[in-house]
């Protein structure tokens, strides 16, 4: 085995050949483009199945531990931290606070939005302490929006419901 | 025991999706040299490991058994046959009106093979150990891809 | 409900490993190479540190972030012959952002198992090659049911948790901003940065809003890039070099994929993973006996929520120390001296090279210009992933 003692005050970098954009649209370079057909039919489970269906009628629902007594939601079949199955479904309300907020003014391609939209994560009455869930809010003004606001589902009509969490259109401040 | 489960099928829901993303990949250094040399000046590029002397075809920047460094060589890009397979139905199981002869050709001068088709030759008469020579398109049309090399005929 | 996850955890190991050799690409937003040119350029750096051969490897560890970015499915069976792979046994691991410091972690279990006495470290990612933008990959990794829907981009998360951050200890943005002026300042004298540049904390609150609080300068780019470590026995350590430099503890740890079911404000799995190494490397006050620390910045407000979840500092803490400058080149606790992500880059997997690299070259004095001014024994390098999920902790020093 080859060994030896080397002393290098600081090494240098490994080069690489860095391109622009142009580089690739001008064809400087030779490369290959694809474009794939990926689709996906992922099943929701028996938890998120009955979540989407109790969408569809305008309810929410968790589910219920007995042995850490907490209240789960987004409902799930098993307790993550007891490690059992649930015990219980239980109803929840419509209405929660706001832990966190932000406002985005981009797309999930990271181009920017016309219209910025205000997306919070909201912790529902009636689910235990921080069982929060992100969703959107509407109706409000980006600058009125604070951390420990009272918002209200507002929910699409029962004939446009599609068992989808965008049945909840937004959620809105609570006057008073 | 809680057994409240959701049983008629009916109610079980499911989410379809795609993904949509689109690639572009770049030959790097190597793959650069290669199809650049095929493209504009017909030639097959590999390349030999200064340390141990094995040929990589395609060619590669490093030699991976020993990580020391490559040398570009020209080869005449003809070989034999060192197993083929006859395929009759396309990427989406659904039949070709021809079937395609796929090989594993040995490159001469190199210890490397391609993959590529093989034409101008019926199914049954393909041999191992067959001698071919590649048939390049029309300089026009090329693009720097391996789809610059049509396909590998009998020589 | 707390769970004490390190209890139990018992710490035997057959032999010390350190780490005699380092190397790494530069990091750009678009490099010409293939992934495997690129790891085999950082490996050639490293080996030639350590003035060893590839023959001398026994072991290789590969670390690599999601297939996607580079369209390949199965990408570390595909890196393996750029990797030093052929011929010996291999392995690619994968926690996210993470692996930039599990992939060493990897190679620590390597070597203190005794199954090896010289292992290869190799992280490489080729980011530019998903379209339309690498961020698209990021779509992927929300839950298609309940977070898709709603359209999210992945800056979304990190928006989230900085204004809960911010409003629990009531900080101000300027002084979170700091720290974006500090990296890029820092990667000036790093000669593989990608976006070193001198701003002032007004630049980064005017610069384009991209999920407020966020705005761009907040955030690092996207890169390609690779870097590669050699961690060795103490036997080989002993005739490669009069200084290696010790791993002295390392610590893991994940949390649940239910990220709204967390206060967002204090990251936990830093601190169980923190726990783990420290307790490993007998440490009890991170504060004081840390001479150097590289936690992982993604995003400027990031490496004060992780110096906190580190122990370096008291949570709410972490923007004071910067604002009096403690964490500066020159202060008592230099954090991110290398530039970290925000000046040098994030190619995900291959940050090894700005976290574990940068630490192995600090702690040898190898750093060059970015070598701190005070005297480092000791020092922890952290790294951050999914969705707000991993911890990864190192701790490295170069006595024994």
């Amino acid at each position: 085995m080859s060994v030896g003692k080397k002393d290098i005050s600081c090494p240098p970098e490994a080069p690489g050949t860095p391109l622009k954009d142009s580089d690739i649209a001008e064809k400087k370079v030779t490369y290959v483009e694809d474009h794939p057909d990926i689709r996906y039919a992922w099943t929701a489970g028996q938890a998120i199945s009955r979540f989407l269906n109790e969408l569809k009628k305008g309810k929410l629902i968790a589910t219920k531990c007995n042995k850490c007594r907490r209240i789960l939601f987004p409902p799930r079949m098993f307790c993550e931290l007891c490690y059992k199955p649930i015990d219980d479904w239980v109803y929840v309300k419509d209405t929660g606070t706001v832990q966190t907020f932000s406002i985005s003014y981009i797309d999930p391609d990271a181009k920017p939005l016309e219209k910025p939209v205000i997306v919070a994560v909201i912790a529902v009455d009636g689910a235990s302490k921080n069982m929060a869930f992100m969703h959107v809010l509407g109706e409000v003004e980006p600058e009125k929006v604070y951390i420990g606001m009272k918002v209200k589902a507002v929910w699409k009509p029962e004939e446009e419901r599609e068992g989808s969490v965008t049945d909840i259109k937004y959620w809105k401040p609570i006057e008073g | 025991m809680f057994n409240e489960k959701i049983i008629d099928p009916a109610e079980l829901r499911h989410w379809g999706g795609k993904i949509e993303l689109y690639w572009i990949y770049t030959s790097g250094e190597a793959g650069d040299r290669f199809f650049k040399a095929l493209k504009d000046e017909d030639k097959f590029i590999a390349a030999k490991c200064k340390k141990c002397g094995k040929v990589f075809f395609p060619p590669r920047m490093y030699c991976e058994f020993d990580f020391s460094e490559t040398e570009y060589v020209e080869v005449s890009g003809e070989g034999c046959v060192r197993a083929f397979t006859v395929a009759k139905l396309d990427k989406n199981e659904k039949p070709l009106e021809k079937p395609e002869i796929y090989a594993i050709i040995d490159i001469d001068g190199t210890d490397g093979c391609m993959i590529h088709l093989l034409r101008e030759v019926e199914p049954e008469e393909v041999q191992i150990g067959m001698k071919v020579k590649p048939v390049l398109k029309d300089k026009a049309e090329r693009e720097g891809k391996i789809t610059d090399i049509l396909y590998f005929k009998p020589s | 409900m707390e769970v004490e996850r390190v209890s139990g955890l018992k710490f035997h190991k057959k032999q010390d490993v350190a780490i005699v050799g380092a190397g790494m690409t530069t990091f750009k937003r678009r490099l010409n190479e293939t992934g495997k040119e690129l790891s085999f350029l950082a490996i050639k750096q490293a080996l030639e540190e350590a003035d060893m051969d590839l023959s001398d490897i026994e072991m290789v560890v590969m670390g690599s972030a999601p297939d996607a970015f580079d369209g390949l499915h199965m990408k570390g069976e595909y890196l393996l012959d750029g990797s030093g792979g052929s011929d010996r046994p291999y392995m690619r691991v994968f926690v996210g952002g993470g692996t930039g410091v599990f992939a060493p972690i990897a190679g620590y279990w390597h070597v203190a198992s005794g199954l090896a006495d010289v292992c290869l470290v190799v992280c490489e990612e080729k980011m530019s090659s998903c379209m339309p933008h690498p961020q698209s990959a990021f779509k992927y990794i929300w839950d298609p049911i309940l977070d898709r829907p709603l359209a999210p981009n992945l800056i979304w998360i990190f928006a989230l948790e900085m204004n809960r951050y911010m409003h629990v200890h009531n900080i101000k943005h300027e002084d979170i901003a700091l720290v974006s002026v500090k990296n890029k300042a820092n990667a000036l004298d790093h000669p593989c940065a990608q976006l070193a540049e001198k701003i002032t904390v007004e630049d980064v609150l005017n610069s384009e809003p991209m999920a407020l609080p966020v705005r761009r300068l907040d955030v690092s780019p996207p890169s390609d890039g690779a870097a590669a470590l050699i961690m060795v026995a103490p036997h080989i350590a002993r005739q490669v070099t009069d200084n290696p430099v010790w791993v002295t503890g390392v610590g893991w740890a994940l949390d649940t994929t239910m990220w709204t079911n967390r206060d967002l404000y204090f990251p936990r799995y830093v601190a169980e993973a923190a726990k783990m190494a420290y307790r490993m490397a007998h440490i009890t006050d991170p504060r004081k006996e840390i001479d150097v620390a590289e936690p992982y910045d993604p995003f400027d407000y990031k490496e004060l929520h992780h110096m906190e979840g580190l122990g370096l500092a008291k949570k709410g803490e972490a923007p004071i120390l910067t604002r009096e400058g403690v964490t500066a080149r020159d202060g008592d606790l230099p954090c991110s001296p290398s530039g970290g992500l925000l000046g040098v880059g994030n190619p995900i997997a291959a940050t090894m090279g700005v976290k574990a690299g940068e630490l192995y070259w600090q702690l040898a004095y190898r750093a060059g210009k970015r070598q701190v001014a005070k005297e480092v024994t000791t020092g922890v390098c952290q790294a951050w992933g999914d969705l707000m999920q991993v911890g990864t902790v190192m701790v490295m020093s170069n006595k024994r």
